[in-house]
Protein backbone atom coordinates (compact mmCIF):
# COMPACT_ATOMS: atom_id res chain seq x y z
CA UNK A 1 0.00 0.00 0.00
CA UNK A 2 1.10 3.47 -1.14
CA UNK A 3 0.77 4.95 2.32
CA UNK A 4 2.73 8.44 0.60
CA UNK A 5 0.53 8.88 -2.20
CA UNK A 6 -2.68 7.94 0.58
CA UNK A 7 -1.49 10.51 3.68
CA UNK A 8 -1.00 13.22 0.41
CA UNK A 9 -4.55 12.36 -0.71
CA UNK A 10 -5.78 12.38 2.73
CA UNK A 11 -4.58 15.69 3.25
CA UNK A 12 -5.41 17.30 -0.04
CA UNK A 13 -9.18 16.02 0.91
CA UNK A 14 -8.96 17.84 4.01
CA UNK A 15 -9.02 20.93 2.48
CA UNK A 16 -12.47 20.08 1.05
CA UNK A 17 -13.55 19.45 4.56
CA UNK A 18 -14.85 23.80 5.66
CA UNK A 19 -16.49 23.15 2.55
CA UNK A 20 -18.73 20.12 3.35
CA UNK A 21 -18.90 21.12 7.04
CA UNK A 22 -19.96 24.70 6.06
CA UNK A 23 -22.92 23.22 3.50
CA UNK A 24 -24.01 20.66 6.00
CA UNK A 25 -24.64 23.12 8.91
CA UNK A 26 -25.93 25.98 6.91
CA UNK A 27 -28.49 23.55 5.19
CA UNK A 28 -29.61 22.17 8.91
CA UNK A 29 -29.78 25.54 9.94
CA UNK A 30 -31.74 27.00 7.36
CA UNK A 31 -33.84 23.75 6.51
CA UNK A 32 -34.25 23.84 10.58
CA UNK A 33 -36.13 27.25 10.52
CA UNK A 34 -38.10 26.55 7.40
CA UNK A 35 -39.48 23.07 9.00
CA UNK A 36 -40.55 24.75 12.28
CA UNK A 37 -42.38 27.77 9.82
CA UNK A 38 -43.92 24.92 8.00
CA UNK A 39 -45.11 23.13 10.96
CA UNK A 40 -46.42 26.25 12.49
CA UNK A 41 -47.99 26.65 9.25
CA UNK A 42 -50.32 23.20 9.49
CA UNK A 43 -52.23 24.95 11.93
CA UNK A 44 -54.25 26.38 9.02
CA UNK A 45 -56.43 24.23 6.30
CA UNK A 46 -54.70 26.10 3.73
CA UNK A 47 -51.24 26.19 5.43
CA UNK A 48 -51.68 22.41 6.35
CA UNK A 49 -52.18 21.89 2.21
CA UNK A 50 -49.28 24.15 1.77
CA UNK A 51 -46.82 22.29 3.61
CA UNK A 52 -48.02 19.13 2.95
CA UNK A 53 -47.50 19.40 -0.88
CA UNK A 54 -44.13 20.96 -0.21
CA UNK A 55 -42.95 17.81 1.66
CA UNK A 56 -44.41 15.62 -0.78
CA UNK A 57 -42.44 17.64 -3.76
CA UNK A 58 -39.44 17.47 -2.10
CA UNK A 59 -39.07 14.26 -0.34
CA UNK A 60 -40.62 12.74 -3.61
CA UNK A 61 -38.04 13.94 -5.81
CA UNK A 62 -34.02 12.98 -5.72
CA UNK A 63 -32.35 15.62 -4.29
CA UNK A 64 -29.54 15.66 -7.22
CA UNK A 65 -32.34 16.59 -9.70
CA UNK A 66 -33.26 19.39 -7.05
CA UNK A 67 -29.84 20.99 -7.34
CA UNK A 68 -29.47 20.66 -11.21
CA UNK A 69 -32.89 22.29 -11.29
CA UNK A 70 -32.08 25.30 -9.03
CA UNK A 71 -28.22 25.83 -10.94
CA UNK A 72 -29.30 25.15 -14.23
CA UNK A 73 -32.77 25.44 -14.20
CA UNK A 74 -33.47 28.68 -12.94
CA UNK A 75 -30.57 30.12 -14.78
CA UNK A 76 -32.97 29.44 -18.31
CA UNK A 77 -35.44 32.19 -17.02
CA UNK A 78 -35.00 36.04 -18.08
CA UNK A 79 -36.51 36.66 -14.92
CA UNK A 80 -34.09 34.97 -13.15
CA UNK A 81 -31.24 36.64 -14.78
CA UNK A 82 -32.15 39.98 -13.94
CA UNK A 83 -33.66 39.94 -10.56
CA UNK A 84 -31.53 41.14 -7.39
CA UNK A 85 -30.98 37.28 -6.63
CA UNK A 86 -28.88 36.45 -9.72
CA UNK A 87 -25.47 37.41 -8.42
CA UNK A 88 -26.65 34.68 -5.88
CA UNK A 89 -28.64 32.06 -8.19
CA UNK A 90 -25.24 31.53 -10.64
CA UNK A 91 -23.25 31.29 -7.35
CA UNK A 92 -23.09 27.01 -8.01
CA UNK A 93 -22.41 27.67 -3.90
CA UNK A 94 -25.63 29.25 -3.30
CA UNK A 95 -27.29 26.59 -5.44
CA UNK A 96 -26.25 24.11 -3.73
CA UNK A 97 -26.78 25.23 0.02
CA UNK A 98 -30.71 26.16 -1.48
CA UNK A 99 -31.27 22.73 -2.84
CA UNK A 100 -29.89 21.34 0.28
CA UNK A 101 -31.72 23.54 2.75
CA UNK A 102 -35.17 22.98 0.70
CA UNK A 103 -34.32 19.04 0.54
CA UNK A 104 -33.44 19.30 4.45
CA UNK A 105 -36.27 21.28 5.47
CA UNK A 106 -39.03 18.53 4.21
CA UNK A 107 -37.59 16.10 6.33
CA UNK A 108 -36.72 18.01 9.26
CA UNK A 109 -40.27 19.00 9.20
CA UNK A 110 -42.02 15.77 8.86
CA UNK A 111 -39.44 14.83 12.32
CA UNK A 112 -40.64 18.04 14.15
CA UNK A 113 -44.29 16.82 13.26
CA UNK A 114 -43.96 13.32 14.79
CA UNK A 115 -42.27 15.45 18.24
CA UNK A 116 -44.59 17.80 18.23
CA UNK A 117 -47.23 15.06 17.95
CA UNK A 118 -45.78 12.94 20.87
CA UNK A 119 -46.10 16.30 23.04
CA UNK A 120 -48.49 14.76 25.90
CA UNK A 121 -51.94 17.34 25.80
CA UNK A 122 -51.59 17.03 29.20
CA UNK A 123 -48.51 18.87 29.52
CA UNK A 124 -49.91 21.21 27.57
CA UNK A 125 -53.12 21.89 29.49
CA UNK A 126 -50.73 22.37 32.31
CA UNK A 127 -49.19 25.00 30.79
CA UNK A 128 -52.31 26.59 29.43
CA UNK A 129 -54.12 26.21 33.38
CA UNK A 130 -50.60 27.75 35.17
CA UNK A 131 -51.36 30.59 33.02
CA UNK A 132 -49.36 30.86 30.53
CA UNK A 133 -49.44 32.39 27.37
CA UNK A 134 -49.73 30.79 23.83
CA UNK A 135 -46.03 31.52 22.69
CA UNK A 136 -44.75 30.52 26.30
CA UNK A 137 -46.49 27.07 26.39
CA UNK A 138 -44.67 26.56 22.37
CA UNK A 139 -41.44 27.71 23.98
CA UNK A 140 -41.27 26.15 27.06
CA UNK A 141 -42.95 23.34 26.91
CA UNK A 142 -43.87 21.75 23.38
CA UNK A 143 -40.57 22.89 21.60
CA UNK A 144 -38.26 21.07 24.56
CA UNK A 145 -40.82 18.08 24.14
CA UNK A 146 -40.49 18.17 20.81
CA UNK A 147 -37.02 18.16 20.24
CA UNK A 148 -36.10 15.83 23.04
CA UNK A 149 -38.86 13.58 20.94
CA UNK A 150 -37.33 14.13 17.90
CA UNK A 151 -33.46 13.84 18.51
CA UNK A 152 -32.99 10.28 17.70
CA UNK A 153 -34.65 10.73 14.55
CA UNK A 154 -32.85 14.18 14.00
CA UNK A 155 -29.23 12.23 14.11
CA UNK A 156 -30.24 10.10 11.16
CA UNK A 157 -31.13 13.63 9.11
CA UNK A 158 -28.12 15.42 10.20
CA UNK A 159 -26.18 12.49 8.76
CA UNK A 160 -27.99 12.16 5.65
CA UNK A 161 -27.55 15.88 5.28
CA UNK A 162 -23.45 15.60 5.81
CA UNK A 163 -23.42 12.57 2.98
CA UNK A 164 -26.16 14.70 1.03
CA UNK A 165 -23.61 17.64 0.43
CA UNK A 166 -21.30 15.36 -2.22
CA UNK A 167 -24.00 16.00 -4.12
CA UNK A 168 -22.93 19.45 -4.95
CA UNK A 169 -19.82 18.37 -6.32
CA UNK A 170 -21.59 17.61 -9.41
CA UNK A 171 -22.07 21.67 -9.87
CA UNK A 172 -18.26 22.01 -9.85
CA UNK A 173 -17.72 22.37 -6.45
CA UNK A 174 -14.65 21.65 -4.21
CA UNK A 175 -16.34 19.88 -1.23
CA UNK A 176 -14.39 16.75 0.29
CA UNK A 177 -16.28 14.46 -2.82
CA UNK A 178 -15.25 16.95 -4.99
CA UNK A 179 -11.92 17.16 -4.97
CA UNK A 180 -11.55 13.33 -4.41
CA UNK A 181 -13.26 13.12 -8.16
CA UNK A 182 -10.96 15.69 -9.43
CA UNK A 183 -7.77 13.87 -7.88
CA UNK A 184 -9.30 11.06 -9.52
CA UNK A 185 -9.54 12.76 -12.79
CA UNK A 186 -6.07 13.70 -12.64
CA UNK A 187 -4.71 9.93 -11.26
CA UNK A 188 -7.02 7.68 -12.33
CA UNK A 189 -6.52 6.30 -8.68
CA UNK A 190 -10.02 5.83 -7.92
CA UNK A 191 -10.10 2.99 -4.90
CA UNK A 192 -7.49 5.18 -2.91
CA UNK A 193 -9.38 7.99 -2.93
CA UNK A 194 -12.36 7.05 -2.76
CA UNK A 195 -11.88 5.38 0.35
CA UNK A 196 -9.60 8.60 2.14
CA UNK A 197 -13.29 10.27 1.13
CA UNK A 198 -15.28 7.68 2.76
CA UNK A 199 -12.82 7.80 5.65
CA UNK A 200 -13.68 11.51 6.73
CA UNK A 201 -17.34 11.00 6.28
CA UNK A 202 -17.49 7.82 7.87
CA UNK A 203 -15.40 9.81 10.81
CA UNK A 204 -17.68 12.58 10.93
CA UNK A 205 -20.78 10.50 10.74
CA UNK A 206 -19.55 8.96 14.08
CA UNK A 207 -19.07 12.39 15.52
CA UNK A 208 -22.27 13.00 14.64
CA UNK A 209 -24.00 9.76 16.33
CA UNK A 210 -21.66 10.39 19.25
CA UNK A 211 -22.85 13.92 19.81
CA UNK A 212 -26.41 13.54 19.13
CA UNK A 213 -26.70 10.92 22.57
CA UNK A 214 -24.28 12.84 24.49
CA UNK A 215 -27.10 15.45 24.27
CA UNK A 216 -29.81 13.02 24.53
CA UNK A 217 -28.40 11.64 27.61
CA UNK A 218 -28.06 15.49 28.82
CA UNK A 219 -31.45 16.64 27.84
CA UNK A 220 -33.75 13.89 29.15
CA UNK A 221 -31.90 11.95 31.57
CA UNK A 222 -35.04 10.39 32.73
CA UNK A 223 -35.17 8.17 29.79
CA UNK A 224 -31.61 6.74 30.68
CA UNK A 225 -32.70 5.90 34.24
CA UNK A 226 -30.54 8.60 36.15
CA UNK A 227 -31.96 9.06 39.29
CA UNK A 228 -30.97 12.10 41.43
CA UNK B 1 -71.28 39.68 51.01
CA UNK B 2 -67.97 40.56 49.41
CA UNK B 3 -67.26 39.52 46.05
CA UNK B 4 -67.23 35.14 45.80
CA UNK B 5 -63.93 33.40 45.08
CA UNK B 6 -65.70 31.89 41.84
CA UNK B 7 -68.75 32.31 40.23
CA UNK B 8 -70.49 31.08 37.32
CA UNK B 9 -73.91 31.62 36.31
CA UNK B 10 -75.88 30.31 33.59
CA UNK B 11 -73.08 27.95 31.94
CA UNK B 12 -73.73 25.86 29.06
CA UNK B 13 -71.59 23.78 26.85
CA UNK B 14 -72.17 21.27 24.40
CA UNK B 15 -69.61 19.10 22.37
CA UNK B 16 -71.48 19.04 19.34
CA UNK B 17 -75.46 17.31 19.67
CA UNK B 18 -74.19 16.40 22.88
CA UNK B 19 -75.10 18.95 25.35
CA UNK B 20 -73.18 18.70 28.60
CA UNK B 21 -74.34 21.58 30.60
CA UNK B 22 -77.18 23.12 30.10
CA UNK B 23 -77.36 25.91 32.74
CA UNK B 24 -74.98 25.79 35.56
CA UNK B 25 -74.89 28.19 38.48
CA UNK B 26 -72.14 28.28 41.11
CA UNK B 27 -70.69 30.44 43.88
CA UNK B 28 -68.01 29.45 45.96
CA UNK B 29 -67.10 31.92 48.70
CA UNK B 30 -63.34 32.14 50.48
CA UNK B 31 -62.70 29.51 52.09
CA UNK B 32 -65.80 27.21 50.95
CA UNK B 33 -64.60 23.18 50.33
CA UNK B 34 -67.22 22.48 47.43
CA UNK B 35 -67.39 18.40 46.04
CA UNK B 36 -68.96 18.08 42.72
CA UNK B 37 -70.20 14.30 42.62
CA UNK B 38 -72.03 12.63 39.57
CA UNK B 39 -72.27 9.78 37.42
CA UNK B 40 -69.61 10.06 35.00
CA UNK B 41 -71.14 12.00 32.09
CA UNK B 42 -72.67 14.26 34.19
CA UNK B 43 -70.87 17.21 33.20
CA UNK B 44 -68.61 17.49 35.94
CA UNK B 45 -65.17 17.62 34.88
CA UNK B 46 -66.44 19.61 32.00
CA UNK B 47 -68.05 22.20 34.52
CA UNK B 48 -64.61 22.53 36.23
CA UNK B 49 -62.65 22.94 32.90
CA UNK B 50 -64.98 25.67 32.27
CA UNK B 51 -63.70 27.80 35.11
CA UNK B 52 -59.83 28.12 33.59
CA UNK B 53 -61.10 28.17 30.08
CA UNK B 54 -60.06 24.59 29.25
CA UNK B 55 -62.90 24.24 27.65
CA UNK B 56 -64.63 27.49 26.60
CA UNK B 57 -68.19 27.69 27.36
CA UNK B 58 -70.71 27.83 24.61
CA UNK B 59 -72.61 30.63 26.99
CA UNK B 60 -72.51 31.90 30.61
CA UNK B 61 -70.59 33.82 32.90
CA UNK B 62 -67.68 32.73 34.62
CA UNK B 63 -65.69 34.90 37.38
CA UNK B 64 -62.63 34.37 39.45
CA UNK B 65 -62.86 37.39 42.17
CA UNK B 66 -63.25 40.66 40.36
CA UNK B 67 -62.39 38.92 36.63
CA UNK B 68 -65.30 38.03 34.55
CA UNK B 69 -65.51 36.28 31.05
CA UNK B 70 -68.44 35.96 29.51
CA UNK B 71 -67.92 34.17 26.14
CA UNK B 72 -70.54 33.97 23.43
CA UNK B 73 -71.03 31.01 20.77
CA UNK B 74 -67.80 29.25 22.25
CA UNK B 75 -64.96 31.76 21.57
CA UNK B 76 -63.42 34.14 23.77
CA UNK B 77 -62.64 37.87 22.69
CA UNK B 78 -59.94 39.19 22.71
CA UNK B 79 -60.27 41.01 25.87
CA UNK B 80 -61.39 37.76 27.30
CA UNK B 81 -58.53 35.43 26.65
CA UNK B 82 -56.36 38.45 28.33
CA UNK B 83 -58.68 37.39 31.17
CA UNK B 84 -58.88 33.93 30.81
CA UNK B 85 -55.07 33.83 31.62
CA UNK B 86 -55.65 36.33 34.60
CA UNK B 87 -57.99 33.82 36.07
CA UNK B 88 -55.73 30.92 35.26
CA UNK B 89 -53.16 32.77 37.41
CA UNK B 90 -55.28 32.85 40.22
CA UNK B 91 -56.55 29.36 40.27
CA UNK B 92 -54.70 26.08 40.67
CA UNK B 93 -55.69 23.18 39.01
CA UNK B 94 -54.58 19.73 39.50
CA UNK B 95 -55.80 16.95 37.24
CA UNK B 96 -56.99 13.69 37.09
CA UNK B 97 -53.61 12.37 35.33
CA UNK B 98 -51.25 14.67 36.99
CA UNK B 99 -49.41 16.76 33.77
CA UNK B 100 -46.37 17.09 35.08
CA UNK B 101 -44.17 18.85 32.71
CA UNK B 102 -41.75 15.51 32.46
CA UNK B 103 -38.73 17.41 30.84
CA UNK B 104 -38.00 19.26 34.47
CA UNK B 105 -37.32 17.73 38.18
CA UNK B 106 -40.13 18.41 40.62
CA UNK B 107 -38.38 21.52 42.14
CA UNK B 108 -38.78 22.95 38.32
CA UNK B 109 -42.02 22.09 37.76
CA UNK B 110 -43.27 23.87 41.15
CA UNK B 111 -41.18 26.98 40.26
CA UNK B 112 -42.03 27.27 37.08
CA UNK B 113 -44.92 29.09 36.38
CA UNK B 114 -44.30 31.65 39.90
CA UNK B 115 -41.27 32.32 37.70
CA UNK B 116 -41.91 32.66 34.25
CA UNK B 117 -45.40 34.01 34.68
CA UNK B 118 -45.58 35.71 37.79
CA UNK B 119 -42.16 36.95 37.21
CA UNK B 120 -41.24 36.54 41.28
CA UNK B 121 -37.74 36.23 42.04
CA UNK B 122 -36.08 33.31 41.79
CA UNK B 123 -34.37 32.68 45.03
CA UNK B 124 -37.89 33.10 46.68
CA UNK B 125 -39.83 31.16 44.68
CA UNK B 126 -37.40 27.93 45.13
CA UNK B 127 -37.32 28.69 49.30
CA UNK B 128 -41.14 28.36 48.84
CA UNK B 129 -41.24 25.43 46.31
CA UNK B 130 -38.92 23.86 49.20
CA UNK B 131 -41.71 24.53 52.23
CA UNK B 132 -44.60 23.07 49.61
CA UNK B 133 -42.85 19.81 48.64
CA UNK B 134 -41.97 19.80 52.39
CA UNK B 135 -45.36 20.34 52.81
CA UNK B 136 -46.72 17.29 50.91
CA UNK B 137 -43.52 15.45 52.00
CA UNK B 138 -41.48 14.91 49.03
CA UNK B 139 -38.61 17.15 50.04
CA UNK B 140 -36.76 14.68 49.67
CA UNK B 141 -37.67 14.34 45.99
CA UNK B 142 -36.87 17.74 45.09
CA UNK B 143 -34.34 16.71 42.24
CA UNK B 144 -36.44 13.59 41.25
CA UNK B 145 -37.76 13.20 37.87
CA UNK B 146 -41.28 12.95 37.74
CA UNK B 147 -41.04 9.37 35.24
CA UNK B 148 -39.37 8.61 38.37
CA UNK B 149 -42.19 9.02 40.87
CA UNK B 150 -45.12 6.74 41.69
CA UNK B 151 -49.11 8.33 40.65
CA UNK B 152 -49.35 9.59 44.54
CA UNK B 153 -46.10 11.33 44.60
CA UNK B 154 -46.59 12.76 41.27
CA UNK B 155 -50.16 13.87 42.60
CA UNK B 156 -48.84 15.33 45.40
CA UNK B 157 -45.92 17.19 43.54
CA UNK B 158 -48.78 18.80 41.08
CA UNK B 159 -50.63 19.84 44.29
CA UNK B 160 -47.43 21.90 45.46
CA UNK B 161 -47.07 23.22 41.33
CA UNK B 162 -50.79 24.54 42.30
CA UNK B 163 -50.44 26.22 45.34
CA UNK B 164 -47.12 27.70 44.17
CA UNK B 165 -48.97 30.07 42.56
CA UNK B 166 -50.57 31.42 45.36
CA UNK B 167 -53.88 30.56 44.07
CA UNK B 168 -57.30 32.29 45.59
CA UNK B 169 -59.07 28.77 44.90
CA UNK B 170 -57.96 25.12 44.33
CA UNK B 171 -59.55 22.64 41.39
CA UNK B 172 -59.21 19.47 41.39
CA UNK B 173 -60.34 17.49 38.92
CA UNK B 174 -60.81 13.65 40.28
CA UNK B 175 -57.34 13.89 41.65
CA UNK B 176 -57.51 10.46 42.71
CA UNK B 177 -59.35 8.58 39.94
CA UNK B 178 -55.76 7.61 38.26
CA UNK B 179 -53.95 6.16 41.21
CA UNK B 180 -53.50 2.60 42.18
CA UNK B 181 -55.86 1.90 45.50
CA UNK B 182 -53.03 1.81 47.92
CA UNK B 183 -51.75 5.53 46.72
CA UNK B 184 -55.11 7.35 47.25
CA UNK B 185 -54.72 7.89 50.62
CA UNK B 186 -51.58 9.89 50.89
CA UNK B 187 -52.89 12.12 48.03
CA UNK B 188 -56.43 12.61 50.01
CA UNK B 189 -54.74 13.30 53.17
CA UNK B 190 -53.31 16.35 51.52
CA UNK B 191 -55.99 17.54 50.47
CA UNK B 192 -58.06 17.09 53.72
CA UNK B 193 -54.93 19.31 55.20
CA UNK B 194 -55.11 22.18 52.88
CA UNK B 195 -59.34 21.71 53.83
CA UNK B 196 -58.08 22.48 57.35
CA UNK B 197 -56.36 25.39 56.13
CA UNK B 198 -59.49 27.00 55.01
CA UNK B 199 -58.46 26.76 51.14
CA UNK B 200 -61.31 27.48 48.62
CA UNK B 201 -61.88 24.56 47.08
CA UNK B 202 -64.05 22.84 44.24
CA UNK B 203 -63.03 18.96 44.05
CA UNK B 204 -64.57 16.40 41.28
CA UNK B 205 -64.47 13.66 43.08
CA UNK B 206 -65.88 10.01 43.02
CA UNK B 207 -64.23 9.57 46.64
CA UNK B 208 -67.86 9.81 48.43
CA UNK B 209 -66.36 9.06 52.06
CA UNK B 210 -63.96 11.96 51.42
CA UNK B 211 -66.26 14.28 49.92
CA UNK B 212 -68.98 14.20 52.79
CA UNK B 213 -65.97 14.00 55.59
CA UNK B 214 -63.96 17.22 54.00
CA UNK B 215 -66.69 19.62 52.30
CA UNK B 216 -68.33 22.37 53.54
CA UNK B 217 -70.69 21.70 50.84
CA UNK B 218 -71.53 18.73 47.98
CA UNK B 219 -72.66 19.57 44.80
CA UNK B 220 -74.69 16.51 42.79
CA UNK B 221 -75.06 16.87 38.91
CA UNK B 222 -77.16 15.23 36.47
CA UNK B 223 -77.30 15.22 33.10
CA UNK B 224 -75.74 19.13 33.02
CA UNK B 225 -77.71 20.54 35.84
CA UNK B 226 -76.51 20.57 39.37
CA UNK B 227 -79.78 18.53 41.15
CA UNK B 228 -79.02 18.38 44.74
CA UNK B 229 -76.69 21.26 46.62
CA UNK B 230 -76.38 21.30 50.23
CA UNK B 231 -74.32 20.13 53.29
CA UNK B 232 -72.91 16.88 52.67
CA UNK B 233 -74.60 15.60 55.58
CA UNK B 234 -77.99 16.44 53.64
CA UNK B 235 -76.87 15.58 50.62
CA UNK B 236 -75.58 12.22 51.28
CA UNK B 237 -77.95 11.19 54.29
CA UNK B 238 -80.86 13.03 53.13
CA UNK B 239 -81.35 14.15 49.59
CA UNK B 240 -83.89 15.37 48.29
CA UNK B 241 -83.21 14.21 44.63
CA UNK B 242 -84.46 10.53 43.80
CA UNK B 243 -81.93 10.56 41.27
CA UNK B 244 -78.90 11.86 43.87
CA UNK B 245 -80.42 9.50 46.40
CA UNK B 246 -79.89 6.27 44.06
CA UNK B 247 -76.28 7.52 43.10
CA UNK B 248 -75.07 8.10 46.26
CA UNK B 249 -76.83 4.83 48.13
CA UNK B 250 -75.57 2.54 45.27
CA UNK B 251 -72.26 4.03 45.60
CA UNK B 252 -71.74 3.27 49.07
CA UNK B 253 -73.14 -0.11 48.80
CA UNK B 254 -70.66 -0.69 46.18
CA UNK B 255 -67.89 0.39 48.14
CA UNK B 256 -69.15 -1.06 51.43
Amino acid sequence: MDTEFLSGIFLKLLTGLPLTLNLTALSLLGGGMLALLLNLMRASRLGNTIAATYVFVFRGTPLLIQIFMIYYGLASFDAVRSSFLWPFLREPYWCGLLALALNDAAYTSEILRGGLRAVPQGAVEAGRVSGMSRIMVMRRIVLPLAMRQALPAYSNEIISMLKATALVSTITLLDVTGLARAEVSATYRAVEIFLCAAVIYLALSLLVTRGAGWLERRLSPYKFGVSA
Amino acid sequence: MSIPAIAVTGLHKSFGANAVLRGIDLKAQDGDVISLIGASGSGKSTFLRCIPMLEVPDSGIVAVGEHVIEPRGGILSRRDKVTARTIRSELGFVFQGFNLWPHRTVLENVIEAPIHVQGRPRAECVEEAEALLDKVGLSDKRDAWPVHLSGGQQQRVAIARALAQHPRALLFDEPTSALDPELVGEVLKVIRSLAEEGRTMLIVTHEMGFAREVSSRTVFLHQGLIEEDGHPDQVFGNPVSDRCRAFVSGHFQRNR
